[in-house]
């Protein structure tokens, strides 16, 4: 009788530890079959092993040097090709010889686009890109581009493209959050949200730099 | 609740049985103060349970089914739910509403199209699988909602109020088992008494603790609590509902996707083009936080009641970037690894995992079905820190799979998803109006093989 009594204590404290060890909310819990459950294979995010893998490309060789990055020079499928110009002062006057590859976007690109827009863009620039976004409102950010004004309107897209892609004063790059093409659309999108360009302003200085030209329609052929 | 209520009825009926066996007793009078006296109790301490869980039933179906868009008592998605009664043309009008909105939209009903100007263009779903008592919980509960006052701490104490009922309940109740139990007693004793008066011998009656009844039902009972803790214990193992880690910068939800209505997609892009939502890199907080330097909200208050220095969490985000404030440039690259020297990758610690042999992809989700991130996630713009909303269970997946209608092709209008015009079966059985909507489930949501494989 008494070792019952004893058995049946044990197994009443057992439980009871057993739910209560169950709810702490910091801690993620166990589960039922650990090699079901995580994955042998390097999910996204893992964590690598480091006493296997490297992210310092001095320990080549020692290690297996992984960054996660594509080798240079590699293309995604479907994507557009780089843009020929790097970051640098001098680039950001000739980045307008660039054209943009679309003329014209199908209204469903074009809807495509605002929606890219507005998550994206309108939390500084605002849904009109008057300037007055969310965070502009708030008095977070200052000095936001109203692009609707005559300098930008007048901006050539090639110019726009380098600063979603390099960045301009305080606004970063978008080049990890936007495809090129999504950049590109983007900016037709702009151009809806602008007052209509001035018929004497609409042509931009094409002839300065002519090796930018050059270098995208090779990108292009090739 | 309907069990609860036919045991209750089978309950007082075998009491009734049990003690109106022998009515020529001459203890019948006693008997039957006795019986009145056990029979109320337990009738009161029943109802006691039935109208707590009925408080609790509003409550929880309306968070389960309606708070993604609703609020009880202020505009948000959809409209605000405390007064819709009164607002409604008849009081049938929401049970037929809650079934089918679209339906009414298209019977043409007025207040139905008035709703929709108002708060299109998105659609309410249909909820047909909420029976009526149901939603008449949910509208009891709304209707009797009040509003949690926010005080200087930060601390919401609204939750007192359901606790302090439910202590008081299970109090009532024990005081009434005592009772209960003392009636007994007496019961006994007083049969002692007529027994020995009538000069019946009877032998000396055992204690209650060696009664073999008593005994039962206590083995019975702790029977019953233990299988429940085990089982539910057992259930538990594996799912990581409220799962809360400690990040390593107190990064609120809150404050971003809240106060300053940056979209989900901005930082989690990923999610409308691939498995993964994406955890955004550093350079995508940069954006932002190259201008914002400095937290001047309102005070972030954790759950234990510390406060959060926002501008002191930013710094932690400038050191994981190597950017330096002061000078707003980068640190310089001088081991030539492509990133800024002492510049390091946050490493988050991931909330929603999924077992291995699960297969889920984000963008399936948000760009196809065109689910929003709160179905799965919570209301996220409402978190400091964030915690696993949903169970991630099985079950949970297929339900969703179960209730929710695809974007199906209509013929009619061409709208809807194209792909979907390949199902030519449901196409004909909505032609000859054997279905009117078609779930996930109907297009295979429900196979092992979509996402065990």
């Amino acid at each position: 009788m008494k070792r019952i009594t004893y058995i049946t204590a044990i197994l009443v404290a057992g439980v009871a530890i057993s739910v209560a060890s169950c709810d702490s909310k910091r801690e993620p819990g166990k589960v039922y079959m650990p090699d079901m459950a995580y994955s042998r294979a390097y999910e996204s995010y893992a964590a690598h092993d480091s006493a296997l893998f490297t992210m310092d490309p001095n320990d080549k060789g020692a290690k297996i040097f992984y960054n996660s990055m594509p080798a240079a020079g590699t293309i995604k499928r479907g994507e557009l090709f780089p843009f020929p110009l790097a970051k640098d002062t001098n680039n950001y006057k000739i980045a307008g010889t660039v054209k943009n590859p679309f003329d014209s976007l199908s209204k469903a690109d074009l809807t495509e686009a605002g929606r890219l827009f507005n998550i994206n863009c309108a939390i500084c620039h605002g849904e009109k890109a008057t300037g007055n976004g969310p965070l502009g409102t708030s008095g977070k950010i200052g000095a936001i581009a109203n692009l609707t004004l005559d300098q930008y309107v007048n901006m050539p897209d090639g110019q726009m493209f380098y600063s979603i892609t390099y960045g301009k004063n305080d606004m970063g790059s978008y080049a990890s959050q936007l495809t090129r093409a999504q950049r590109w659309s983007i900016i037709k999108y702009v151009r809806t949200l602008q007052p209509k360009k001035e018929a004497a302003a609409a042509t931009p200085a094409t002839g300065t730099a002519s090796p930018a030209k050059t270098d995208s329609a090779t990108a292009k052929k090739g | 609740m309907l069990i609860l209520c036919q045991h209750r009825v089978l309950l007082l009926h075998v009491y009734k049985e049990i003690f109106h066996i022998s009515p020529d007793n001459c203890m019948s009078r006693y008997r039957k103060i006795i019986n009145k006296l056990f029979t109320s109790f337990l009738v009161v301490s029943l109802l006691s349970i039935n109208i707590h869980a009925f408080a609790q039933d509003g409550e929880a179906l309306f968070k389960a089914n309606c708070a993604n868009c609703h609020k009880p008592d202020v505009d948000y998605t959809g409209p605000a739910l405390k007064g819709a009664q009164s607002r409604e043309p008849d009081a049938e009008w929401i049970y037929k509403w809650v079934a089918s909105p679209s339906a009414m939209i298209g019977n043409g009903d007025k207040h139905a199209k008035d709703l929709f100007a108002k708060f299109g263009p998105t659609m309410m779903n249909g909820f047909p699988n909420l029976k009526k008592a149901e939603i008449d919980a949910i509208m009891k509960y709304v209707e009797d909602y009040v509003p949690v006052k926010k005080d200087d701490t930060g601390t919401a104490g609204g939750a007192a109020p359901e606790s302090d009922n439910s202590l008081l309940f299970g109090i009532l109740t024990l005081v009434l088992a005592l009772v209960g139990f003392i009636l007994l007693q007496v019961n006994s004793n007083l049969r002692k008494l007529s027994d020995e008066k009538e000069g019946v011998q009877r032998g000396e009656p055992v204690p209650f603790y060696r009664n073999k009844t008593y005994l039962m039902v206590g083995v019975l009972v702790l029977f019953a609590l233990g299988g429940y803790a085990t089982i539910n214990a057992a259930i538990g193992l594996g799912r990581m509902k409220n799962y809360q880690p400690v990040q390593p910068i107190y990064y609120s939800h809150k404050v971003h996707a809240g106060t300053n209505q940056i979209s989900c997609l901005y930082c989690h892009g990923g999610a409308q083009d691939s498995k993964q939502a994406s955890i955004p890199s550093v350079n995508v907080c940069m954006n932002c936080h190259m201008a914002i330097k400095e937290y001047k909200g309102d005070p972030i208050v954790r759950e234990d009641g510390t406060q959060v220095n926002g501008t002191a969490e930013i710094q932690k985000l400038y050191s994981y970037a190597g950017w330096n404030p002061a000078t707003k440039t980068y640190n310089p690259d001088n081991n030539h690894d492509g990133i800024p020297d002492g510049a390091h990758p946050i490493e988050w610690i991931k909330i929603h995992n999924l077992p291995d042999h699960v297969y889920f992809n984000h963008s399936q989700h948000i760009k196809v079905g065109q689910q929003q991130c709160q179905t799965c996630h919570g209301n996220i713009q409402e978190m400091g820190e964030v915690y696993q909303f949903a169970e991630l269970s099985m079950g949970w997946c297929i339900n969703c799979h179960r209730e929710t209608k695809v974007n199906f092709y209509n013929e009619a209008d061409s709208t809807g998803n194209k792909f979907y015009s390949i199902y030519e079966k449901f196409h004909k059985d909505i032609r000859n109006h054997k279905m009117d909507s078609v779930t996930v489930e109907h297009i295979g949501g429900t196979e092992c093989q979509k996402c065990h494989y």
